[in-house]
């Protein structure tokens, strides 16, 4: 019983043929396609939405720098998710591209729509028409180490409330161990990182940053040259460590789980994992200062849900959106969790109680904003990106003024595309 | 003559231990990634992002593979499908790379050399490139978002090499061998079935073998080709599990993710260490 070897190959090779017939979806079956680092807060929305309906809601997870390729690519095909949740960030260049369904007739006119943060509405709006909603928000704000204040001699239940204060606090604490000790940090490679926690100092004290249009204000105004001259001046005095220069982000938040870095601009998320990695760290948050006390301000990012063009399902996903508006979504699948609520009327909810650092959060998304960019990419994530370009050239190289000029030019070229 | 083997016995000695200090020296240096990696993989989560490192672990958990194993849709389901696709890319590229093997090497055509350049011309396009293209043409005929489908492109990939690799272990076949059985009557597919194949058997084994790790390995067709969680394969899942807020890494899942999807490689390359060795030469001195 032997038979030939050519013939077992194609035998095999049939039979997987038969078996591995393209997969499709069920009619009753929800796909959603959400990034990596958000997949676990949305896998608690779909768990559920997932108890308590007949249609469910299938999760994929895309790994987070591919999300565009991949949606750009699904929607040539016409091989689309019934809807996706990724960085809100791209939301403008998706809506312009046509890859978004208008929900301006379903969602606009969703009660709860109108108290979602007004970042979000804000930018899921494109030519007077609504694309998406917030969906796991997140924000920025400025994490410091108590146990280092208290050691430098600061009171820890006071954090720098301008930026002044925060490079005096920082040189203080690098003060107590200048070997070991840093007293600020920041991801000197990741434009992501610090459009997130810089640019807030920045457009609080009153800055424009990215360009709107060909012909808009860009980096200007103040706070832009405070800022980057208060890095600059930590750096040179070594309040910063040097492996700042060269990290990709990979470390954003590695570092100051370490307990040796006093201050550092990071995200509401990062409560949770040092809770429950470093249980034993005295961390506190505030909002990110800007020059004058009052300034504060914050970057309003996390993901928006939006559904792609062609989707197959578009009533039963504008209900799943619709549904992660209300009280019991917002409430037991976001907050329960401790994922800020979209929804800036339930900020302060029994959940955040017991725990005063999440409310801290909640209240940076209402004084927060998002920048409404096209480009946004190549202006601020790429690894070349003017934005990061200016951000270590000011800071590394100590040509604040000359940065600021070369970031101008090269994100207008960038706009006029 | 002689008195240079007096000479170097102790030379000879001292030249033994030379040359195990430098073969120590290479495989640490193989080796000591793999077992930092290892080491990382069994810290806690906190311990293996800590800044600077502990090389050794201070405390062990198997909490970072844990996470690994479950992550979504479970490492059994991404480690089935990477199999699965694997499997269906080396029968697939067998059954064409053979043949063309043979043909290539065996046959008298026109332009031969002009075919040959040809079917080589693949290795020389960045297959990023036309992988989109690929893919609406795949969606319109249904092979999108099919493990054969994305098994089809992984053979297309490594057809290149392996009708090179299999062309020159036909090659290297004696014609005497080929006379003798044409003379006896055989058919030029009873050759290849009955000489030539039991022959080429390391050459085939090591077309297997790359077949597989690059299978293994593939990325970014795999996520493009697949549009479902339980569809992934396991380089996808690797990604993302490690993946944090705005690139943040996780460093201990990274590290089981490696330690985890190293294991198959080493352990087929294990297996079939014998073959692939002398396959490989096969290919190379011809």
């Amino acid at each position: 019983m032997t038979m030939p070897l050519l013939g077992r190959m194609a035998l095999a090779l049939s039979l997987s043929a038969a078996a591995f017939a393209p997969v499709s979806a069920s009619a009753a079956t929800l796909s959603l396609w959400a990034r990596a680092s958000s997949s676990n807060a949305a896998q608690h929305m779909v768990d559920l939405w997932n108890e308590s309906h007949d249609d469910k809601v299938e999760l994929t997870t895309i790994p987070d720098n591919q999300m565009v390729t991949k949606l750009a690519t699904s929607v040539q095909a016409g091989d689309v998710p019934d809807l996706i949740s990724f960085d809100l960030i791209f939301m403008p260049d998706f809506m312009k591209a046509g890859f978004l369904t208008d929900l301006t007739a379903t969602l606009g006119a969703d009660p709860n729509q109108e108290k979602v943060a007004q970042a979000f509405k804000d930018l899921a709006t494109y030519d007077g028409k609504l694309f998406g909603t917030g969906f796991t928000p997140d924000v920025s704000i400025l994490l410091y180490n108590k146990d280092l204040f208290t050691a430098a001699g600061l009171d820890p239940e006071k954090p720098p409330t301008t930026i002044a204060e925060l490079q005096d606090y920082a040189a203080k604490i690098h003060a107590t161990d200048p070997d070991n000790i840093s007293g600020y940090y920041f991801s000197g490679s990741c434009g992501g990182c610090n459009i997130f926690t810089q640019a807030p100092m920045m457009w609080g004290s009153g800055a424009t940053l990215l360009p709107a249009g060909p012909d808009t204000p860009v980096m200007e105004g103040p706070g832009v040259v405070e800022v980057l001259t208060m890095l600059k001046d930590m750096w040179d005095a070594g309040i910063i460590p040097e492996s700042a220069e060269s990290d990709t982000g990979a470390n954003f938040t590695a570092t100051f789980e370490t307990g040796t870095v006093g201050m550092q601009g990071s995200g509401g998320f990062a409560i949770s994992s040092l809770k429950a990695n470093h249980p034993e760290m005295n961390f506190g948050i505030a909002p990110l200062p800007g020059i004058k006390d009052g300034d504060q301000s914050s970057f309003v990012g996390g993901d928006v849900i939006a559904i792609p063009t062609g989707a197959k399902n578009p009533d039963l996903a504008t209900s799943f959106i619709t549904w992660s508006l209300t009280d019991e979504a917002q409430l037991e699948g976001l907050a329960k969790n401790l994922i800020l609520p979209v929804r800036t009327d339930l900020a302060d909810n029994q959940y955040f109680q017991a725990e005063p650092r999440y409310i801290t959060t909640a209240e940076a998304v209402a004084i927060g904003q998002t920048p409404y960019a096209f480009h946004f990419n190549d202006m601020v994530n790429a690894d070349q990106s003017p934005w990061l370009t200016m951000i270590q050239t000011a800071v590394f190289d100590g040509d604040v003024e000359g940065a600021i000029e070369g970031a101008r030019e090269t994100m207008l070229e960038i706009a006029a595309d | 003559m002689s008195a240079i083997s007096q000479k170097s016995a102790p030379m000879a000695r001292a030249q033994r231990y030379l040359i195990g200090a430098v073969c120590v020296l290479v495989i640490t240096l193989m080796l000591g990634p793999i077992a930092l990696s290892f080491f990382a993989s069994i810290k806690t989560p906190a311990e293996a992002s800590a800044s600077p490192p502990n090389y050794l672990p201070q405390s062990l958990s198997t909490e970072n593979y844990q996470k690994v194993i479950d992550y979504q849709a479970g490492l059994f389901t991404y480690a089935s499908n990477s199999f699965l696709v694997a499997g269906m890319a080396i029968v697939l590229c067998l059954v064409l790379a053979v043949p063309a093997g043979y043909g290539l090497a065996r046959f008298r055509l026109p332009g031969k050399e002009v075919i040959f350049v040809l079917l080589l011309a693949p290795l020389m396009i960045p297959y990023q490139a036309i992988l989109t293209p690929i893919y609406l043409n795949f969606s319109k005929i249904g092979l999108a978002n099919s493990h054969l489908g994305l098994a089809i492109v992984h053979a297309v990939l490594q057809l290149p090499f392996s009708i090179y690799l299999m062309r020159n272990a036909f090659e290297a076949i004696p014609r005497e061998i080929e006379e003798a059985a044409l003379i006896d009557g055989a058919t030029s597919l009873q050759v290849l079935r009955r000489i030539f194949l039991p022959l080429v058997i390391p050459g085939v084994v090591t077309v297997m073998l790359f077949t597989f790790i690059n299978s293994w390995n593939e990325f970014l067709a795999a996520l493009i080709f697949m549009n479902k969680e339980s569809s992934f394969t396991v380089p996808i899942m690797l990604v993302s599990v490690r993946t944090g807020r705005l690139g943040a890494v996780d460093w201990g899942a990274l590290q089981a993710g490696v330690i985890v999807s190293i294991l198959p490689c080493i352990l087929i390359y294990v297996l079939l260490q014998k073959y692939y060795v002398s396959g490989f030469l096969n290919g190379a001195v011809k």
